[in-house]
């Protein structure tokens, strides 16, 4: 019953339809132009990650391309959807780099995705720069000399999370998170941290793990509320966030004295989609905020973006976009496109990106970067979406663990 | 006791909610013989055009109520005429085929008109907030979305007991062609039902739409819990499609706040062991 002979049937079916269209493009133009390939989830319930990660690379094609391109070439994108599964997305990667040719692949959305795809992608011998994936796993155990991440991670994430959570001085703490390595993962990092740095919290035992696209959070949230915690740290994310958000205010979760943290919870689109009834005072972490970067590059980007787009730009959009420039600098450094060269050029290389200066740590591949967490504040009318104050930028130095401890070996 | 009731009222409006999409599913295949995947996509027009009408046209909620319903049954209508009519008396196969290109369809028509973001209603005034009357704190709105759905429940059984017309859609389900040799209409009843069916499929997003977020990909979601519900309860049987989602319900209510770490594979456990102890469902009557 949960999986059809038909989808798969379609899928291959649509797949096979594609491969054939993909076939069909000119070739002749290829030795010119500098080829990207972009993997995101471009359908179904996240689908809205993949779109703002599609505008971040166009704008940044369009800005590079305007300005005399790479090594003189100008750059192309090719996106892919990876519909958050592992097998469409080595699929996708294989075509793009094979049939599209690709220089270079950006992407990754979902963590299971990341796991699965980041041990094949040597053999394709081409870069893979992770915008959005934060499974610590692709930068640690399952690490190789081709994959790079841009984006922040999770332990990264939960280290901020955990020193948020010491401030706020209290003791109980619980978790609800969707039921797979994301939500546990989250968890268990933030235990982790937190009783390092706090070592008489409570960690509850009493936490919610509802599946990934549960449709009512009620029973959880309830369990949760009897359970009565201090403070609450919340992994879901994007449509499973906004049903949480809502239900629980029916609930008077948000009256209930807790402080909660939302580990993702400063996405634009889930802002965007809440609105006024965005609780205030709780606390919300992001890749990227934005409004809180205050240096030329992020100025010049989020003008561009708000004039393009009409919507502020998300984490995800500012990752594809950053990405886009890595690349474009580690190109430069190599004089080639060769994806090996490429490769090593981008190990310790050092990017001016909108949230700051970021360094891809050559020992793991990691980008040393923070995460963005502030409290909901007031509405702005301007941008439609309630604002962050207090908002803190952790720097990568402040958050990052050890190379050794990541378990990466290079 | 006040958490068991609790998951006890979760329960029933989860349940409720599914029986609306799920019944509407049963009788759809009792009818066409389609086992219609495209039934999740019209649950998510109900819903995306609640949007627009509410949150962007600025109506009230009621007309909304009414109205998107209706809308979705008369592109339904269309459907059936041009799409589906060519199918029927074919093997299975081929419907699930065109009614899963179909869901395809729609999700791509929904991101292509409504973009790909996630979108609310606000529930209308007076059906906000939440309800302490009896003991703990309930959402107004859920009670709404129960009385609703035994509405619907009532207003189908006096149909298909108390009217000529449910007699007739009753009499083409077991017989196609003794019906349309006694003189019934029956090309007319199939797209009557499968208009039925589209209708209770987006009322129950109209419903869905102020306490649930609204994104492409909604649909795809409950078709799975609908098919488990059918499943459950027996294909053709209406009380079954009531016991199925009432048990599906109960699963995620109960579940979710007694045996959180099993909640992703309990409703998969409660239809294998259906399965295996009653293949024919709950209340499905057993054939061949």
């Amino acid at each position: 019953m949960a999986k059809f002979p038909v989808r798969s049937l379609a899928t291959a079916a649509v797949v096979a339809l594609a491969t054939t269209v993909g076939m069909l493009a000119p070739q002749a133009m290829a030795q010119q132009q500098i080829r990207v390939g972009g993997i995101y989830i471009m359908s179904g319930t996240a689908a809205a990650y993949g779109q703002f990660a599609k505008q971040g690379l166009e704008l940044a094609a369009e800005e590079i391309n305007k300005s005399g391109g790479i090594l003189g070439r100008q750059v192309t994108i090719a996106m892919e959807d990876s519909q958050g599964k592992v097998d469409v997305a080595i699929q996708a990667a294989r075509k793009l780099v094979f049939q599209g040719r690709a220089d270079v692949l950006i992407g990754l959305d979902s963590s299971g995705v990341a796991n699965g795809l980041v041990p094949t992608v040597p053999e394709l011998r081409k870069p893979l720069i992770i915008t959005h994936a934060a499974t610590p796993d692709v930068t640690g155990k399952l690490c190789n000399a081709y994959t790079f991440r841009i984006s922040v991670n999770v332990n990264q994430n939960m280290m901020a999370a955990a020193k948020v959570a010491q401030e706020t001085g209290k003791k109980r703490w619980t978790t609800i998170g969707p039921d797979y390595a994301f939500g546990h993962q989250s968890w268990e990092y933030f235990q982790e941290y937190l009783k390092r740095l706090e070592p008489d919290v409570e960690l509850m035992n009493q936490v919610a793990f509802p599946r990934f696209g549960a449709e009512d959070f009620t029973p959880f949230i309830n369990s949760i509320m009897q359970a009565k915690p201090e403070g609450i740290l919340i992994s879901l994310w994007g449509g499973d966030l906004v049903n949480f958000i809502r239900q629980a205010r029916n609930l008077g979760f948000f009256d209930q004295g807790y402080e909660i943290l939302f580990t993702v919870g400063a996405a634009t689109e889930v802002l965007a989609a809440m609105g006024e009834e965005m609780p205030e005072g709780v606390w919300v972490g992001t890749r990227y905020w934005f409004g809180s970067h205050d240096n030329e590059i992020n100025r010049n980007f989020v003008k561009a973006y708000m004039e393009r787009y009409k919507n502020p730009p998300s984490y995800n959009a500012e990752g594809a976009y950053a990405a886009l420039y890595l690349y474009k600098q580690a190109v430069e450094k190599a004089g080639t496109t060769d994806g090996e060269a490429v490769a090593k050029a981008l190990a310790g290389m050092t990017l001016e990106a909108p949230n700051g200066r970021i360094t891809i740590r050559a020992g793991d591949h990691q980008a040393l970067v923070g995460p963005t967490w502030g409290r909901v504040a007031q509405y702005s009318p301007e941008y439609g979406i309630r604002m962050l104050d207090p908002v803190r930028n952790f720097s990568g130095e402040e958050v990052t663990p050890s190379v050794e401890e990541t378990g990466c070996k290079l | 006791m006040e958490s068991f009731l609790a998951a006890l009222l979760n329960g029933l409006e989860i349940g409720l909610l599914l029986f609306v999409i799920a019944v509407g599913l049963n009788i759809i295949f009792g009818v066409l013989g389609v086992i219609n995947f495209a039934h999740g996509g019209l649950y998510m027009l109900g819903a995306y055009l609640t949007y627009t009408l509410v949150s962007r046209g600025g109506l009230p909620f009621w007309p909304a109520l009414l109205l998107a319903p209706l809308a979705v049954a008369i592109l339904a209508i269309v459907l059936e005429r041009l799409v589906l009519r060519h199918v029927y008396g074919r093997h299975v196969t081929d419907s699930l085929l065109l009614t899963f290109a179909l869901l395809l369809i729609i999700d791509d028509a929904v991101r292509m008109i409504w973009g790909s973001g996630i979108q609310v209603v606000t529930p209308p005034p007076g059906l906000r907030g939440a309800t302490s009357a009896l003991g703990f704190s309930y959402p107004v709105y859920s009670f709404f979305v129960m009385g609703v759905a035994i509405a619907v429940m009532a207003a189908l059984w006096l149909f298909f007991t108390r009217t000529r017309a449910g007699r007739v859609i009753r009499a083409a389900a077991i017989d196609r062609d003794m019906a349309q040799t006694i003189g019934i209409n029956v090309p007319l009843v199939i797209t009557g039902v499968f208009a039925l069916g589209a209708w209770m499929a987006a009322l129950a997003g109209v419903v869905a739409a102020p306490m649930r977020a609204i994104n492409p990909g909604m649909g795809d979601r409950i078709i799975i819990d609908s098919f488990i519900v059918v499943v459950i309860g027996g294909l053709g049987s209406f009380p079954g499609t009531l016991a199925g989602a009432l048990v599906l319900g109960m699963i995620y209510a109960f579940g979710g706040r007694f045996l959180p770490e099993l909640n992703l594979v309990l409703p998969y456990i409660g239809m294998a062991l259906v399965l295996l102890l009653r293949p024919q469902g709950l209340m499905g009557r057993r054939t061949g």
